[in-house]
């Protein structure tokens, strides 16, 4: 039973995984690509981790039990972490004087 | 051991090698070389050498990138382009590089397999350590015992090695600027950071030092116990300050720990380490046999002394690296005047 939910909790957090990398490969302009990766990638580490956790808890002692709080805290780690990471990124992109992509914008270019 | 992973992480690695080469751009080559030191501490792992791969998760990729980053935004980003008599050279250091290539590989047929029992490096030292961890020194993890206790004498001068290197860092970079410029180099700093402050990440990078740091004591004194020990304890321990210095500014680190702190504590750690060894001659035996610590430790027996002389040098390794690794952030990030970071 334990198996068959972090089964699925792994499945969805590899398909947000391939949502981020689509999401990264495909969107127009460096702030949306930082939206995706920053998002995509928290939220699918979360549930890989979760995955993880229960599989790791199928012989319950107090070893795995350990084992499991950690990845717990590694999971709040990247909770906080990853997203500010992605806030100072984009941030020293909007510094730097990195334009977001507008609809204008492109048809402007077309007709150029 | 699953090869098709080993594979997949080793044809990475070397693609990441030859970008890292390839790129014009230093910035992205340092990333890159980041991207390098984490798929090869994969490879560690994989390959069960935990300890190594968390040295090259904490030291690869992650504070000598930092100390990269922070050389290249001090320096210049794009490489010049190559003049007219460098050819000749490449040349040179092309068919050199070929030859030794061609000489490692006819070498290469000489290795013993992977994990062979008969190989040379596992029939003399390595049973040893293997069957006698335990009854010699009480200490769970193989690696810390070797590191700190069979081969004791190599640990020291590795943490020597690491204070000569920020010394060195020191002579060549250290600058003290006149009174006149202080006022100046402060007024432009107060400019500086009022436009680079972001409060989300000074908050979010201000609430995680403490437990950074809470971890790496963990990692120092549980390096006997589980993977870790004193190299790893102490750069997360510097990077700990680090990160505080490129959230706030170079300024609010300093006043934590201040450059003459550095010095003091960078002393203090060798001194642990060769003082323990020098206790050691005092009390009646040789240079860093920890076992005769028992003399003066209460309530221990000699194989339990050694575990406990470990711990000391352990603490002592610690304290260097982190205080070197602060050192050499702050000279690179500041050019050596101090004043203000990146």
């Amino acid at each position: 039973m334990i198996e068959i939910f972090s089964i699925i909790l792994m499945l969805t957090g590899f398909f947000f995984f391939c949502v981020t990398t689509i999401g990264i490969l495909r969107f127009p302009d460096f702030y949306s690509r930082m939206h995706a990766a920053g998002k995509g990638d928290t939220f699918s580490s979360i549930f890989m981790l979760l995955g993880l956790v229960l599989i790791n808890m199928q012989h319950l002692s107090i070893g795995t039990l350990l084992v499991s709080m950690k990845i717990v805290f590694i999971l709040v780690f990247i909770f906080l972490a990853s997203p500010t990471a992605t806030n100072a990124i984009i941030d020293a992109g909007f510094e730097s004087g990195v334009m977001p992509w507008t609809k204008e914008e492109k048809v402007e270019n077309k007709e150029v | 051991m699953i090869w098709q992973l080993d594979l997949l992480i080793l044809t990475l690695i070397i693609l990441c090698a030859f970008a890292a080469i390839k790129l014009k751009d230093m910035l992205s080559a340092v990333i890159i070389f980041g991207a390098y030191s984490f798929l090869l501490c994969l490879i560690w792992v994989e390959m069960g050498a935990v300890d190594v791969g968390f040295t090259e998760a904490a030291v690869g990729a992650g504070v000598s990138t930092v100390l990269f980053i922070a050389a290249v935004y001090r320096t210049t980003r794009t490489i010049a382009p190559p003049g007219p008599g460098r050819n000749f050279l490449k040349i040179i250091g092309f068919l050199s590089s070929v030859a030794l290539g061609v000489v490692l590989l006819f070498a290469v047929g000489d290795f013993p397999d992977w994990a062979n029992p008969n190989s040379p490096a596992s029939l003399h030292v390595s049973p040893y350590y293997i069957l006698n961890t335990i009854k010699d020194t009480s200490v769970p993890n193989i690696v810390t015992s070797v590191l700190a206790d069979y081969r004791g004498f190599d640990t020291m001068f590795e943490t020597t090695v690491i204070f000569a290197a920020g010394i060195a860092v020191i002579a060549i970079l250290r600058r003290k600027i006149h009174k006149t410029d202080n006022n100046n180099s402060q007024a432009v700093e107060t400019g500086q950071t009022e436009t680079g402050t972001n409060i989300i990440i000074q908050t979010i990078c201000r609430q995680m030092v403490p437990f950074m740091q809470l971890f790496a004591l963990y990692v120092i004194a549980h390096g006997h116990h589980s993977p870790g020990g004193g190299f790893q304890g102490g750069v997360i321990l510097g990077a700990s300050f680090i990160l505080l210095a490129l959230s706030y500014d170079l300024q609010k680190m300093l006043k934590r720990m201040s450059e003459k702190w550095n010095i003091i504590l960078a002393n203090i750690g060798v001194l642990i380490y060769v003082g323990i060894g020098t206790l050691c001659v005092f009390l009646g035996a040789n240079f860093l046999d920890y076992s005769i610590l028992h003399k003066i430790l209460p309530a221990t027996s000699p194989i339990e002394a050694r575990s406990h002389g470990m711990l000391g040098i352990e603490i002592g390794v610690g304290i260097a690296v982190m205080a070197i690794m602060i050192t050499i952030y702050t000279n690179i990030a500041s050019e050596g005047k101090h004043d203000k970071g990146l």
